[in-house]
């Protein structure tokens, strides 16, 4: 049995999990609708660690082109259902993955070109482009919750109405390079 | 049937007494022993308890999905601080079971008011001045609910947004009021305790000005309830020294239960820590909760050991000794 599920561009690995009760079919269908709400034709590679129920999301590309593959490893909490934990939840998983392709489209910018890879990133650069990435999956038409980002950007850059109008003019943003995420830019 | 008088008490100090049956016929009685099945919810909330909670065999401790630790990782401690990768989505999880709890703790002290005739303690009866501490203890809890809905609100969760773990209401279900004091006061509000002892380093660390805030309030009413408890248990079970033993029994399974498998614990992989100070003004020796310290330890190895069966089970490999 192939350990990974394959449905068109979107590869999701493993095809079945022992741990969490999720569908590999139902993941690959969501991604792809994500894909067709953002306008991102790339491939994708979806890794889901199912060992552990923490929530950690990272995204990379294969080579710096427009039809580079995404590659996205997941550990399970990124895409769980929080009101009955170990099922998948759609929205939360839209929302993880959603940031992650954006976050792939970014990179295919040449002013994105000094972004750290995503394990690299600081907790800062981190807040700051999920907020930039949030926002935009708001207008693509994904389930947000705004105050949930603006909490999370204010713990990493304080509680403050400055801090407020950065997060602001992120959430708005649609066109922004790396440099001009954080403060002051 | 035997029907028992209620005495209703007024503020005055004279007392009217009126046949149950009386009150019965005319739909005035709430019923006594309310099931955890039976808690009113909207259908946003959605709830679960603690053999399903041990029954996901996922670790939670050691894996990144590189399979690597860095410094920015949980590597060095699992405590819940702010600068912790996920530290917002784990504050926001942790204020939902808070709020939700906090509505338990509504239903547990409102029950323990109810459920128990007046008397001397003897038999199903409590004093009426406990009666009296389990009602201010339900309108504290009630204004928390408030706080923590809002809370929850400010770090943007929505209400129902985490499963509720009936576990904290359970505990108020006992036949015996002395042990609902153990099971609730003690060990659930010492629970609340440590737990928001956290949370308001948590909003100083992080420079909420609303969540340090609330957090210290909320910890000095439940300092309060479990001095409450500490001091009923005593005064309650004074010439019933076997009572008082299994009273302190059921604590000490509760607290093994509130651990949550280790989450609390006095080690790096727990995510909150026994507040001792706080526990010392509320009425723990050091003794108890040098107890509930090494209950602790017990149930996160018991976890960790039911963890790993449980993997190797899957993967066909030996579950390591």
């Amino acid at each position: 049995m192939s350990d990974t599920l394959v449905a068109g561009k979107v590869t999701v690995a493993p095809a079945q999990f022992v741990h969490v009760k999720y569908d590999a079919a139902e993941i690959a269908a969501l991604v792809t609708d994500l894909t067709e709400q953002l306008g991102v034709s790339n491939p994708i590679e979806l890794t889901i660690d199912e060992t552990t129920p923490l929530a950690k999301i990272v995204s990379e590309l294969d080579a710096v082109s427009s039809d580079a593959v995404i590659r996205i490893a997941a550990q399970s909490g990124a895409l769980e259902n929080t009101k009955v934990l170990t099922t998948l939840g759609p929205v939360q998983t839209k929302v993880a993955v959603g940031r992650m392709l954006l976050r792939a489209r970014d990179r295919m910018r040449d002013d994105f070109a000094d972004a750290p890879a995503d394990n690299d990133l600081t907790r800062e650069e981190n807040a700051a482009w999920d907020t930039y990435c949030a926002g935009r999956l708001l207008r693509a038409g994904c389930e947000i919750h705004e105050q949930r980002w603006r909490y999370n950007y204010r713990n990493r850059f304080g509680f403050s109405d400055a801090v407020d109008t950065n997060f602001d003019r992120l959430w708005a943003a649609d066109d922004l390079g790396w440099a001009t995420l954080f403060p002051g830019t | 049937m035997v029907w028992h008088k209620v005495t209703i008490h007024r503020v005055s100090g004279s007392t009217d007494t009126l046949p149950v049956v009386k009150l019965r016929e005319m739909g005035m009685l709430m019923r006594q022993f309310f099931p955890v099945e039976d808690l009113a919810r909207d259908e946003r909330f959605v709830q679960t308890n603690m053999a399903e909670r041990l029954a996901d065999t996922r670790n939670p401790i050691n894996a990144t999905p590189s399979g690597r630790k860095s410094s920015k990782s949980r590597a060095a401690s699992n405590r819940l601080t702010p600068d912790r990768p996920d530290a917002s989505e784990r504050a926001r999880g942790l204020m939902h079971g808070i709020m939700v709890g906090e509505i338990q703790a509504l239903e547990g002290a409102g029950r323990t008011a109810h459920d128990f005739d007046a008397g001397d303690g003897s038999g199903d009866t409590i004093p009426f001045e406990l009666k009296l501490d389990m009602a201010r203890q339900a309108w504290d809890e009630a204004r928390h609910v408030e706080i923590s809905a809002k809370l929850g609100d400010w770090m943007g969760t929505e209400l129902g947004e985490f499963q509720e773990n009936t576990v904290l209401f359970e505990a108020a279900c006992s036949n015996d009021p002395v042990l609902r004091l153990a099971g609730v006061n003690r060990a659930l509000e010492g629970l609340a305790i440590d737990v928001f002892t956290q949370m308001k380093e948590f909003g100083d660390l992080a420079g909420d000005p609303f969540l340090e805030f609330c957090e210290d309030w909320m910890l000095a009413d439940e300092v309060t309830h479990v001095k409450m408890g500490s001091d009923w248990l005593r005064k309650v079970t004074e010439t019933d020294p076997d009572r008082r033993k299994r009273a302190l029994e059921f604590q000490q399974v509760v607290d093994k239960l509130f651990s949550f498998g280790g989450a609390r614990g006095d080690h790096d992989e727990s995510s909150f820590i026994l507040a001792r100070r706080f526990r010392e003004l509320a009425g723990f020796t050091d003794d108890e909760v040098d107890t509930i310290s090494e209950l602790d330890h017990e149930a996160l190895v018991e976890r960790q050991a039911a963890i790993a069966t449980a993997q190797a089970a899957m993967t066909g490999a030996s579950a390591p000794t």
